[in-house]
């Protein structure tokens, strides 16, 4: 493979473009510092921007990503990788790092592509849309998502026949299937880490038959159904295309349970799920909602009183942990659980059932690094100072933003990248 | 003047306006009228190929108005003055219409209705946008010094933060030592380090720094001018100090619950006592676990007391107090030999990794039990003894009774009752009376008040964790605001033509920022505004006799031509 190796640097590096990572680079870009900022992805706005709406304020997330997504995108202080990913961070005095920096062929000019989607039309293959968490399909020359940034076509390769159709359609020429690896040397004086979490995979449950019956979703699959930019123009459960009317929530699917070797609580998912009971009972007016709890955590800023709303609205809270899901000819499902409240096993059909999977570390994090960054039990970001510092990590002048190092919602994710950002331009000024 | 060129979007937010106000209809409706050079619908009016898209539709029609009907102003103003900026056009030529808090929220049971709603505001922003002119906003100078209130965790933090921004910090605090709360702790969870050791090191830290001078026993009592000089005076001990500051971090705190008398027994059943105080017993006794002299066995805990009422101004969550209760039970259990811990709860909420303390507790032994919600714990006596009584779901309902050799009162935190901070800064509460930040996401530190941010308890109950965090936060966003020691302000504020000015004197006290004065110029007596200190509000212009007061871009010929499309 060719690859053009260039010299670049900035003053801070920020791994990760999703809400706090976008969050950390505008407060140090708006501070007068020149950010890099790299996305794995092809697309800014991590995974707050395929959200619906969120809690407590039943804002969409759109309406607050896709601004903020636009000023990072603007900011004469920021510079955009998308689709590019950092290796060897290593440390070589104060203020001083390096790392390679790799960016991989979209095979389109961005600049010159409309986003009209000529080239999704005639492209032959057909695969999962993994921004639409697999409901529907996408094809190897696609648009990521409506409302995605930089808007522009992506050639996925891997599964690309090379028919050319799409070059061919192209009204700007702007497909470019020479286009090579791009590999970069990076200076930069601090990193500030932003790399999320990932969803817990319900396969490793396989009591609650997900991958088995088709009508047993992930919770961020239901988000995918209620968003602005959904796939259908309903709700639809996968095997039939019926609109659900009785829906079930398992909370803690893979949270707070030892056996998947996860002890903790993933701090989002009561407050999603109560969220997504609340849209769907908005959406769909004769739907029953019900949700299958072990103890609801909404503990934030206006959180107990969402809560309350949903029970108000009607949603649907039993206190139970579910034992096994078997499915029926017709589709419904049967959830086998023992009900706390009134002391008994139950068994009760629904037709639609979402697993509130829980929020597991990013262990690409680590990986970045030739030096040592060291993790915490969890395998989260440790914080070595977390009640004074919490954005400080093992090295001196990397910081810690969002979910990186714990699970935590929207709020908390913006306030630990405010002080990430706060601990990196001191360490900026220091010197 | 040429005829104005407006152009006019009406936003779908993603459904938040368009699944109840037909904006299609709304667009319709506004594309005929007078001025209206192009009127478009959009999915995200806020997402960057829109902007885009209006920059080029600026630019290729030559607008000289532009008008977003979409969400709240204090979302996105800003945004799309940005935008008209971009496309080199005066910013206060843009005009905002809500239609989504004004119309499809407030109407999402009547979709003609808040369609009709809708078409009348966007009208009425085009009235508006008739008459706006362009603006140049007012360039202050700001001074590089921020004045921090309150010396919790928070606000030490906030002050380490911004002196290592070669930003001078006034860090006031109202007690004679700095460290509030968690000074007075000595286990913490989620560390080994004890409150007292921490505030004892950040506290070197801040004495180190040439740049913070700290105030104890002081309180500020006077506020004046606006972000970039704001003029405070302090009272240290009858002594009296005059400061200037670019900005204000208010870290003031919260206090803990007190129960009222007779609730779950406390003042009125022996050996009931609060959270606080048991942290103070657990921390201060050595191997025996003694109260009022007798020894210490069965502890029950109450939680959510003063948290998640059904009613009033308690119904939020306190959030720390669960994992709280459960650390001090395990380090009570671990110190002190023969302990046996009963947890009345209403559902733990050891959210994330504190959930590893539950998790030691249970197998510590500790017992748990659950309230129903409209069945709460009892406590009275027995046998000189407190005894607390439960219907508990975690067995199926059964009446269960604890009798007790101390029961704990878990009490939750509440704002502080001391309001001279708050009204001397104007700053919003919410419906839990604790300070009110503009957007929780969008700008989680800062208040309405210009200048003025928030950080820690203050806003609502928060860990040592989530304090640091905003009030770092909070001192990036008051440094963004004066680093570069000039600041614009929004010329939008009140002005006085000089020669309908019959000097009465009537608009001096209806100003709440003491902005007008009266001067000589020659032998007339006339009011005159400090635009540093005006804020646009209006009060002025309904009292003055003559109509001599105008607000700028809010004049009155705008403000009729709006009624007007309104009615």
């Amino acid at each position: 493979m060719n690859q053009i190796r260039k010299n670049i640097s900035y003053d801070a590096l920020v791994i990760g473009a999703g809400i706090a990572g976008g969050e950390a680079a505008l407060n140090l870009a708006n501070t007068g510092y020149k950010v890099l900022l790299i996305e794995k992805d092809d697309s800014v706005g991590g995974k707050m921007i395929l959200l619906s709406k969120v809690f407590p304020t039943l804002d969409c997330a759109a309406c607050i990503t896709t601004p903020k997504v636009s000023e990072i995108g603007r900011h004469p202080n920021i510079t955009i990788f998308t689709g590019s990913t950092v290796s060897s961070i290593k440390k070589i005095s104060d203020n001083e790092f390096t790392a390679t920096v790799h960016k991989k062929p979209r095979y389109v000019h961005v600049a010159d592509c409309t986003a009209c989607q000529k080239c999704e039309e005639v492209c032959p293959v057909s695969v999962n849309d993994q921004y639409q968490y697999n409901l529907v399909g996408r094809k190897a020359a696609y648009i990521p998502f409506s409302i995605c940034d930089p808007k522009a076509a992506v050639i996925d390769i891997e599964n690309c026949t090379l028919c050319g159709a799409c070059e061919r359609v192209c009204p700007t020429n702007c497909i470019d299937f020479t286009m090579e690896d791009e590999e970069f040397d990076l200076h930069v004086k601090t990193v500030v880490l932003a790399t999320g979490f990932n969803l817990f995979d319900p396969l490793k449950t396989p009591r609650y038959g997900f991958g088995e019956y088709k009508n047993v979703l992930t919770s961020m699959q239901m988000e995918r159904q209620i968003a602005p930019t959904r796939p259908f123009h309903t709700i639809l459960r996968p095997t039939d295309g019926k609109v659900p009317d009785r829906i079930a929530y398992v909370l803690c699917t893979g949270s707070r349970d030892v056996s998947v070797g996860n002890p903790i609580c993933s701090q989002i998912c009561c407050m999603y799920s109560i969220k997504q009971a609340q849209l769907l009972m908005g959406a769909l007016p004769m739907a029953d909602v019900t949700i299958y709890y072990l103890n609801i955590r909404s503990f934030g800023k206006g959180f107990e009183e969402f809560y309350e709303q949903a029970k108000g609205m009607g949603v649907n809270f039993i206190k139970g942990k579910i034992g096994k899901i078997t499915e029926k000819e017709n589709g419904n499902l049967l959830l086998r659980y023992e009900d706390i409240n009134e002391g008994k096993l139950k068994v009760a059909e629904h037709d639609m059932v979402v697993l509130s999977v829980g929020a597991l570390p990013n262990p690409e994090a680590k990986t970045l690094f030739a030096d040592d960054l060291k993790l915490d039990s969890f395998n989260f970001v440790d914080q070595p100072d977390l009640m004074a510092s919490p954005a400080k990590t093992s090295i001196d002048g990397v910081f810690v933003a969002g979910t990186a190092s714990a699970p935590m919602d929207i709020p908390d994710a913006i306030l630990s990248a405010g002080s990430a950002s706060s601990e990196a331009i001191s360490y900026l000024m220091k010197q | 003047m040429e005829k104005r060129r407006i152009g006019v979007y009406v936003c779908h937010c993603g459904g938040n306006i368009s699944d109840y106000v037909d904006v299609e209809k709304v667009r319709q409706s506004v594309e005929n009228d007078d001025n209206i050079v192009l009127a478009k619908t959009t999915m995200f009016a806020c997402s960057d190929m829109n902007q885009k898209e209006m920059v080029e539709d600026i630019k290729n029609h030559n607008l000289d108005g532009v008008i977003v009907a979409s969400c709240s102003p204090k979302l996105h103003l800003v945004t799309f003055r940005n935008v008209t900026q971009r496309a080199d056009l005066n910013k206060y030529t843009y005009v905002h219409s809500n239609i989504r808090e004004q119309a499809s929220w407030a109407h999402s049971d009547n979709k003609e209705g808040a369609t009709e709603k809708a078409i009348h505001l966007v009208k009425s922003a085009i009235a508006k946008a008739r008459h706006v002119e362009p603006l140049e906003p007012s360039k202050i100078k700001a001074e590089k010094s921020v004045a921090v209130i309150g010396a919790g965790i928070a606000g030490l933090k906030a002050a380490l933060s911004l002196s290592e921004k070669d930003t001078h910090v006034f860090l006031i605090e109202k007690e004679a030592t700095v460290g509030g709360w968690v000074a007075k702790w000595k286990d913490l969870f989620m560390t080994d380090e004890t409150g007292d050791a921490l505030i004892k090191r950040l506290y070197e830290e801040v004495k180190r720094k040439p740049n913070i001078t700290i105030f104890t026993n002081s309180e500020v009592f006077a506020n004046t001018g606006s972000i970039g000089n704001i003029m405070l005076k302090i009272k240290q001990k009858g002594e009296l100090f005059d400061i200037t500051v670019g900005s204000v971090l208010v870290a003031t705190g919260f206090e803990p619950y007190k129960p009222k008398e007779d609730e779950f027994g406390f003042s009125t059943v022996p050996n009931v006592i609060t959270l606080p105080e048991f942290k103070q017993l657990i921390d201060h006794e050595k191997d025996v676990l003694t109260y009022n002299g007798q020894k210490v066995k069965n502890v029950s805990f109450i939680y959510c007391v003063g948290s998640r009422q059904p009613e009033g101004e308690n119904t939020y969550c306190s959030r720390y107090c669960c994992t709280a209760t459960i650390h001090a039970a395990n380090e009570a259990r671990k110190k002190f030999k023969g302990i046996q811990n009963f947890h009345f709860t209403r559902g733990v909420r050891s959210y994330g990794k504190q959930e590893l303390l539950y998790a030691e507790s249970l197998q510590g032994g500790d017992i748990y039990f659950q309230s129903y919600e409209d069945d709460l714990p009892k406590v009275f006596v027995r046998n000189n003894k407190p005894v607390v009584r439960i219907n508990d779901i975690l067995t199926g309902g059964r009446e269960l009774e604890v009798e007790s050799d101390l029961v704990v009162l878990v009490t939750g935190m509440i704002p502080r009752s001391n309001n001279t901070i708050s009204s001397l800064f104007k700053i919003p509460k919410g419906r839990d009376k604790f300070f009110s930040e503009i957007h929780m996401k969008l700008r989680p530190v800062e208040t309405v008040i210009d200048g003025v941010t928030i950080a820690g308890a203050c806003q609502g109950p928060k860990t040592i964790i989530e304090s640091v965090n905003s009030a770092l936060s909070a001192a990036t966003k008051a440094y963004s605001n004066i680093s570069k020691g000039v600041l614009e302000t929004d010329p939008q504020i009140a002005k006085i033509e000089a020669k309908d000015c019959t000097g009465c004197e009537d608009c001096i006290p209806a100003c709440p920022f003491d902005a007008i004065s009266m001067k000589q110029i020659d032998d007339q007596s006339i009011a005159v505004i400090n635009a540093s200190l005006c804020k646009g509000c209006g009060m002025c212009t309904p009292v003055c006799p003559t109509d001599a007061i105008d607000l700028i871009a809010h004049s009155n010929v705008e403000i009729m031509g709006m009624i007007d499309a309104l009615a």
